[in-house]
């Protein structure tokens, strides 16, 4: 039997393996590494380094920026220098030291030791500004969107190095929601010529320092970002929709990317979910896509469901797939 | 080009910056305020088709929604006291439990640039405010409710009952990523849309019909 980071490959290099992978069996997240604050526990408010608030309010599930009045970084892009400032990546040593045991302790042979990023850089924009001006401000403000992503960049590419430095790792796992499930946020002209450039300076820079495989989290529509994704370097796309026709992707492009979700929250991680409408959707997904370039895979950011049990459920369902079709 | 045509063609490229000065040259030459504003509104339609189609992407819909409100803003005091472009008043939120917004916003601003005069409750909005804001506010017509997590579906379907027990005539149009028209009719909404210029056309028929 092949390990699971053998399997991996297998499966996206169009080789031979010899089951499905398994969700995000191959990838262990390092996720101690230190960072700022993008996420807060239940009924508390935080202010991180960027300035940036994150409230996750009781009765919720989960955090969220807030862009109340009077909260939002920054209020007009062309004023960016004035309030949009990095924060330091040189984190004293001791707080690593958890993330540099956790990569020690993984059998390298198994599982890829994977460092974990979110927010993305779009995503920063829209931290910073709020959606609606963020979106705007790409298309009414173009040069300060320009300098702003530069600036964000630079801030992660020095991150970048930290991480590299302390951790080595075998894969990235980052996250930058692109879309919405029917749509890409920014059209393929806007996105060329600002998110292309960013990624490829720090998907490259990660390429160039050992690390072998890149994962990009974009739960949403995106054929049309696709080219992209393979000239900015990404491996896998994880979080594929089904509204982006899966089976039609891989035929495409099969060899350049892989794909990882095909599996609907709406559709089988939902109040009256059962072990069997899970089942129906993985056989479907599996039959449907194939066994090589594709992970079938719930389509959130981590290894989790928003309802217990549907994320253990659907990995029964994809061992079972693997014993029926390989 | 005439005035209007101006006017249209700055709504639908998004050019806010340009469009005051359009409107008030296009009332000097003397059209109607009233058949501006309709140009407008026509305008957005044809940005709604657009986005519906995939033409167009969030952040075009989002400028020429901007370019309208400020097309609006100088036609406003011209056109004081005269509601009779008014399709009603929609109330509209994202239910309880969920904070996503930008599709909410999306859906009010094509909703207002459709004609409807619009209550933003927000997000996390428990059933019982839809209600009462249908009492608190005149000639609503419409209450438009959004959902963008498997978890709150429950809450849509709450907040759709809720309203309904207490306005069985109220028109409810429903959406949100993991809502389909099969769950909408389920949970007894009288319409759904995809996306935001759909819920435009909809969200007419179902208070013209
Ligand atoms: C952007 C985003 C965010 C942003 C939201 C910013 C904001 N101000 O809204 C941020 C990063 C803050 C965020 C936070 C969270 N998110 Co979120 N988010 C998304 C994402 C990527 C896109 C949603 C979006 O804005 N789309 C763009 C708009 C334009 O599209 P739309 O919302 O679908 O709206 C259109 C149509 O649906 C329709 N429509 C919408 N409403 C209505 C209403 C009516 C009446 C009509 C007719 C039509 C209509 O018209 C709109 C315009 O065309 C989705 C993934 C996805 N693919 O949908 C996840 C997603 C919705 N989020 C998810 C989750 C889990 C979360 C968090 C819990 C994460 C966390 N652990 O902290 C928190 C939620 C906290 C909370 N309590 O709500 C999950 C939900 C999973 C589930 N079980 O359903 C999703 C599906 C991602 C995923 N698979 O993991 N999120």
């Amino acid at each position: 039997m092949l390990t699971k980071r053998q399997n991996l490959m297998e499966t996206i290099k169009g080789g031979q393996p010899d089951r499905f992978v398994n969700q995000y069996e191959f990838l262990e997240l390092i996720r101690e590494a230190p960072k700022e604050a993008f996420m807060t526990p239940m009924g508390t408010e935080v202010k991180n380094a960027w300035g940036i608030t994150i409230r996750w309010p009781e009765g919720q599930i989960g955090s969220f920026p807030v862009h109340e009045k009077g909260y939002k970084v920054l209020d007009d892009i062309t004023e960016w220098r004035e309030y949009v400032k990095a924060p330091s990546v040189n984190y004293p040593a001791e707080r690593w030291t958890e993330a540099i045991a956790h990569a020690r302790a993984v059998d390298r042979d198994e599982k890829f030791v994977t460092a974990f990023i979110t927010p993305g850089i779009f995503e920063l924009t829209h931290y910073l500004m709020g959606m609606e001006d963020a979106l705007m401000s790409y298309y009414e403000e173009p040069e300060a969107m320009h300098e702003l992503i530069e600036y964000l960049t630079d801030y992660e590419l020095a991150y970048a190095k930290q991480i590299i430095e302390n951790l080595h790792p075998d894969a990235l796992f980052h996250h930058d929601d692109w879309g919405s499930q029917i749509s890409s946020f920014m059209s393929p002209e806007t996105f060329k010529e600002f998110i292309l450039p960013a990624y490829k300076k720090i998907y490259g820079f990660y390429k160039d320092n050992g690390v072998e495989l890149i994962v990009h989290h974009s739960d949403s529509y995106g054929v049309n970002l696709v080219p992209f994704m393979i000239e900015m370097g990404i491996d896998i796309w994880q979080g594929v929709m089904n509204t982006n026709n899966i089976p039609e992707l891989i035929k495409e492009y099969g060899g350049q990317i892989s794909f990882m979700g095909g599996l609907h929250s709406g559709e089988i991680d939902f109040p009256d979910w059962t072990p069997e409408i899970v089942m129906e959707h993985v056989e479907r997904a599996c039959k449907e896509c194939g066994k090589l370039y594709f992970i079938p895979n719930l389509s959130q950011g981590a290894p989790i469901s928003s309802f217990p049990g549907v994320y253990e459920a659907t990995s029964e369902a994809i061992d079972k797939m693997s014993a029926e079709l390989f | 080009m005439s005035k209007i045509e101006e006017v249209k063609g700055l709504v639908e490229t998004g050019k806010s910056k340009k469009i005051a000065a359009a409107v008030s040259e296009a009332l000097d030459a003397g059209d109607k305020a009233q058949d501006i504003l309709e140009a407008m509104i026509a305008s957005m339609g044809v940005v709604g088709d657009k986005f519906s189609a995939g033409e167009i992407f969030v952040p075009e819909m989002l400028i020429a929604a901007k370019a309208m409100s400020k097309g609006v803003e100088v036609l406003k005091p011209v056109m004081a006291g005269d509601g009779s472009s008014s399709l009603g008043t929609c109330i509209m939120g994202t239910v309880a439990g969920d904070l996503h917004d930008i599709g909410k916003n999306l859906v009010v601003m094509m909703l207002e640039s459709a004609g409807f005069d619009m209550v933003d409750l927000g997000v996390d909005v428990p059933a019982e405010k839809f209600v009462e804001a249908v009492k608190e506010n005149n000639k609503v017509v419409l209450v438009a409710c959004s959902g963008l997590l498997t978890t709150t579906m429950p809450a849509l379907k709450e907040a759709v009952q809720t309203i309904k027990a207490a306005y069985p005539e109220m028109k409810v149009i429903v959406g949100g990523a993991p809502v389909t028209p099969e769950y909408a009719d389920e949970i007894g909404a009288d319409g759904y849309a995809p996306d935001a210029g759909s819920a435009a056309v909809k969200a007419k028929e179902l208070v013209t019909a």
